[in-house]
Parts: C-alpha cells; structure tokens; sequence
C-alpha cells in the first residue's frame, strides 16, 4: 500500500499531494499502543521476580 | 533512594509550567481536528486548526526565549551519559558511575524527538497559512508550485503522525504510578532535583 497519494495535473503528470492517511493512520496508533504494552509487560516481569 | 524520599525542590517554575499546560492544549486540539475528520468526525476544523497552531508557535518561541534567555541548553543536550544510559537500561544493567541529571536519557529523547516533530509541523503549518483566507490575509497558493506544496504536505502529515505517537506515549509515562512525581511537578512546581541520581 503506497504511503503517498498522487493526482494528476492537466498534463496527466504525477502531482505528490500528500500522505495516503486511510491506509497509514494507524501506525502510529499502534506502535504507541506496542511500546505500552511492552512497558507494561516488563514491570509486570519485574514484579515477578522480587 | 526513591525519587519521593527527598524533600521535593522547584522542578519547574510557573512560567515553564503555564507553556507546558498551553503546548499540550494546543497540540490536543491541532491532533483532534486533524485526525478526527479523518476518521468520521465532520465538522469545520480548519479555523481552529490553524488557530491552535499559531498558538502553538507563539508557545514554542516563548519557550525557546526561555531556554536561551533563562535556564541554557545544558539540562536537556543528550551526552555520553545518555547513551550510556540507555545501552545500560536494554541490558538491564545498573547504572553506576553516570553523571547525576535533571532529565534522564528517555526524557531528554522524548524532548528531541517531540521538538523536531513540532518544528517540522509547525513550519511548514506556517506556510500552509497562504493557502486559507482569514480576516487578516486573502490566501495566495501561488507561493509555491503544486509539487512543492506536496512535499510541505507530506512533511505536515509525517510530522503530524510523530507527534500522535510521542503524544500517546508521553500520557502514559505521565500517567504511570512510577513517574507520578513528574506529573506533579509539571502541575505544582515542586518535584524531584534529579531524575538520573548519583548511583552509590
């Protein structure tokens, strides 16, 4: 899935207009969501083993 | 020794603070209505998109007068204690022998990291400012050529998509029971001298 979305101009040439956010917006939602989890999971760990 | 043990110092004076708490405003609502819309929500965000984002600016100039003007770069330049830090903390080592620190490497990482992706937003948001009409300007797209108008976008976005991480993770570091000091030091002023101790 392209990152980058295009239109074209009058002369039918590739236009960069932008970031593709329905197939992106996601990302950073869910790396944010993996370092929660994995900060969680490492005092959960911690914890453990006092 | 705890981070609570000591009697808790000026972190954070009220100046510092107030620039926090209207950052955070700003960059909550330049997020919603950027994302929202994305995901369902319509409604007329682009006034106060670009209103929260001048706002924004004037905040970070504040801050960058204060930290010129006021406290130095020195608290918050990462150094080689801060790599240290950071390879001791993957390797669950101790971290003995590293230089005491108002903010530690993770801080220090999360500030470089959020002020780059705010310069870059707000930077080229200023730009974006031609293309929309207010009560003090008619919007003027010809500054730039379609092609370079892409790119500004996708600086924007990409800053903006940096910024939803870095904001989602810094709630919850602040939020966390470990790091509760912190929180109330950015509320009330006094908190922890240190966060990186002198290791004994």
């Amino acid at each position: 899935m392209r990152f980058l979305t295009y239109n074209q101009d009058a002369f039918g040439r590739n236009m960069l207009v932008g970031i593709n956010w329905e197939g992106w917006l996601w990302l950073p939602v869910a790396a944010a969501a993996a370092v929660i989890v994995l900060h969680l999971a490492q005092a959960l760990v911690r914890r453990g083993r006092r | 020794m705890g981070q609570d043990d000591a009697p808790p110092q000026v972190r954070h004076r009220l100046a510092d603070r107030l620039y926090h708490w209207s950052m955070a405003a700003s960059v909550i609502a330049l997020g919603a209505t950027a994302f929202l819309p994305m995901v369902g929500l319509r409604f007329d965000w682009v006034p106060i998109h670009w209103i929260a984002g001048v706002v924004l600016v004037a905040a970070v100039l504040f801050h960058l007068w204060r930290v010129f003007g006021v406290h130095g770069l020195r608290a918050m330049n990462p150094g080689p204690d801060d790599a240290r830090e950071v390879l001791r903390r993957a390797a669950g080592r101790p971290l003995d022998g590293l230089a005491p620190a108002k903010y530690d490497a993770l801080q220090k990482g999360m500030h470089l990291a959020a002020a780059l992706a705010v310069l870059a937003a707000s930077g080229t948001g200023l730009v974006m400012l031609a293309k929309i009409d207010t009560t003090f300007w008619r919007r003027n797209p010809a500054i730039l050529a379609d092609q370079t108008w892409g790119v500004i976008y996708v600086v924007h976005g990409a800053a903006a998509m940096a910024l939803l991480f870095l904001v989602l993770v810094h709630v919850y570091f602040a939020l966390i029971p470990g790091h509760r000091a912190y929180l109330r030091a950015m509320l009330t002023g006094r908190g922890p001298e240190l966060a990186r101790k002198a290791q004994e």
